[in-house]
């Protein structure tokens, strides 16, 4: 009876918030003390479809950034993970890994905003994808210095034993033997630019619309229903991404 | 692509320029703009920045919120998540919910934040159901659960994205441990379900995820989206209360924030190390 109870209780905590979204983002006029708003209407999501939508255009924009984060921190950090993982300081380089996050995404940011602004990297796209690069790349090297370990050493060895060269050795062993752990990689890097919101606008100065950016501004105008639609959009891509990521989990493991 | 991973100087020349780089010329600037030394404004070398931080009771307050809301937030989320590990450990290791746990961690700290405060807030919907079962006679009756000086609703919010983290968390080590067994074992030598979980599986649970606990606990320190929309004007967390001064006219509180900014930092960096440095070799093994 207690676990059943525990398991709706969990289930109905989870779902929640994805319900009050969905339920917002169709929304219109919810007074003081109504549970629901007073107006069901399109209207919020039809705002998407609108051509030179801001909304859309903003969906677009982050999706464009992560995408090019999680290529780049998925492939730089599988690469540099290697000579971490083989290195004899492998301990020491890991602990600078760790540091743009322990030192806080945002006031990393801000102490390197002056660099931006004197490279010309404020305010636009390329500064904000170089500045979520500083918290993907690191997050993709300590995810693949597992990856790198005896058993890869083993395996590229005995392709060398074979007659394997380093280029066929990497694309035809290593490559297909890291493909699991490549997307989930790539999934979780994608989530860390798709979340980033405090280093973008600060890198960004505003001008860099991502969906995060959106969201504040929707929440700053008091446009709940705006801001719940805004939120959903945030939430959808990576709920999609889960479901694949577990996938492969549940086939790697 | 083979020609670079061929290259071991430029792999860790190029980590380096992304990682310490950064870090470094960011510390070494805010140091500079906090001393005086560049910077619009620069007066030249002084440290009544660093004296009016370190003296004015405002950045104190500061990181003692951000020590208890962190504090707060990761004792509750580890209680909960806790609790329904050791009710029912199968439950979170295959079946719907095992998927369902995930879903929280979809949902971006703004979002988040956004949710908690239709729901806390004196117009969310708590409010309104209490209003409705007569319980208030409307917004002015309602507690202050968001904006509030304690951190309700940060801890709140965190509490919600922490607790899921935690029992995946622990329900893996659950059963990498086999901790199932342990508690047989612990039962056939006649301890009750009570004193096999308090002696035997929570202190295994707890050393085995204290890394993890460490740098959620500093990440939730210096977290900023839901503290900027749930958190109260005075004090601020300590992110926030950065940026604040950062992004404010009155040009005497910009080295201030970069003051702020090194001190957390070295704070920070400090604990982080400390405890990371023999751990650091068994959390990058679970990839």
């Amino acid at each position: 009876m207690l676990k059943t109870m525990l398991k709706y209780t969990f289930a109905g905590a989870v779902l929640f918030p994805f319900a009050l979204l969905l339920v917002f983002s169709f929304g219109q006029n919810w007074r003081f003390p109504a549970l629901f708003p007073a107006l069901w209407t399109m209207d919020n999501w039809q705002l998407l479809l609108t051509s030179q939508s801001d909304l859309a255009q903003s969906l677009l924009r982050s999706l464009s950034i992560s995408a090019g984060i999680a290529t780049a921190a998925t492939g730089l950090g599988f690469i540099t993970a290697k000579h971490i993982a083989y290195h004899p300081w492998r301990q020491q380089w890991l602990t600078l890994a760790y540091l743009p996050y322990i030192f806080a995404p945002v006031i990393l940011a801000a102490t390197l905003q002056f660099f931006f602004l004197r490279l010309g990297l404020a305010g636009n796209v390329p500064g904000v994808l170089f500045a979520q690069l500083l918290i993907a790349y690191p997050f993709g090297v300590i995810f693949f210095t597992g990856f790198w370990n005896d058993r890869m050493r083993a395996m590229e060895q005995l392709s060398a034993t074979l007659g394997g060269n380093k280029r066929q050795t990497f694309l035809r062993v290593l490559l297909p033997a890291a493909q699991g752990a490549l997307l989930v990689c790539f999934f979780q890097a994608f989530l860390i630019s798709w979340f980033e919101y405090g280093l973008t606008t600060l890198i960004g100065i505003g001008k860099v619309q991502t969906l995060t950016v959106k969201v504040f501004q929707y929440i700053g105008e008091a446009n709940i229903f705006h801001a719940a639609l805004a939120s959903l959009l945030l939430a959808l891509p990576p709920a999609g991404l889960l479901w694949v990521n577990k996938q492969v989990l549940f086939k790697t493991s | 692509m083979a020609g670079i991973y061929k290259g071991k100087y430029a792999s860790l020349g190029l980590f380096l320029a992304l990682t310490a780089l950064p870090i470094a010329l960011g510390i070494g600037y805010a140091l500079l703009r906090s001393m005086g030394l560049a910077g619009l404004g620069a007066e030249g070398f002084t440290l009544r920045h660093w004296e009016a931080v370190l003296s004015g009771g405002e950045f104190w307050r500061s990181l003692g919120l951000s020590f208890r809301v962190a504090g707060c937030s990761i004792g509750l989320a580890g209680v909960l998540a806790l609790a329904a590990v050791l009710k029912a450990p199968e439950r979170w290791q295959r079946g719907g919910l095992s998927w369902l746990m995930y879903l929280p961690l979809t949902l971006p700290a703004m979002v988040v934040a956004f949710v908690v405060f239709q729901m806390l807030s004196g117009a969310g919907l708590v409010s309104r159901l209490a209003y409705k079962l007569g319980l208030t006679s409307g917004i002015q009756d309602f507690p202050n659960w968001v904006n509030d000086s304690w951190g309700i609703g940060i801890i709140a919010a965190h509490v919600f994205m922490a607790t899921p983290f935690f029992i995946i968390l622990f329900a893996q080590l659950y059963q990498s441990e086999r901790l199932g067994e342990y508690a047989q074992l612990a039962a056939t030598l006649g301890a009750t379900a009570r004193q096999s979980a308090r002696r035997v599986i929570v202190p295994v649970l707890l050393r085995q995820s204290f890394p993890t606990l460490v740098l959620y606990f500093i990440f939730v320190m210096g977290s900023y989206e839901i503290p900027l929309l749930l958190g109260s004007q005075s004090p601020q967390m300590v992110s926030v209360l950065t940026i604040r001064k950062l992004q404010r006219f009155d040009l005497a509180d910009i080295p201030q924030a970069y003051a702020i900014g090194v001190l957390y930092m070295v704070f920070v960096a400090a604990a982080a190390v400390f405890l990371l440095r023999n751990n650091a070799e068994k959390t990058s093994s679970t990839c």
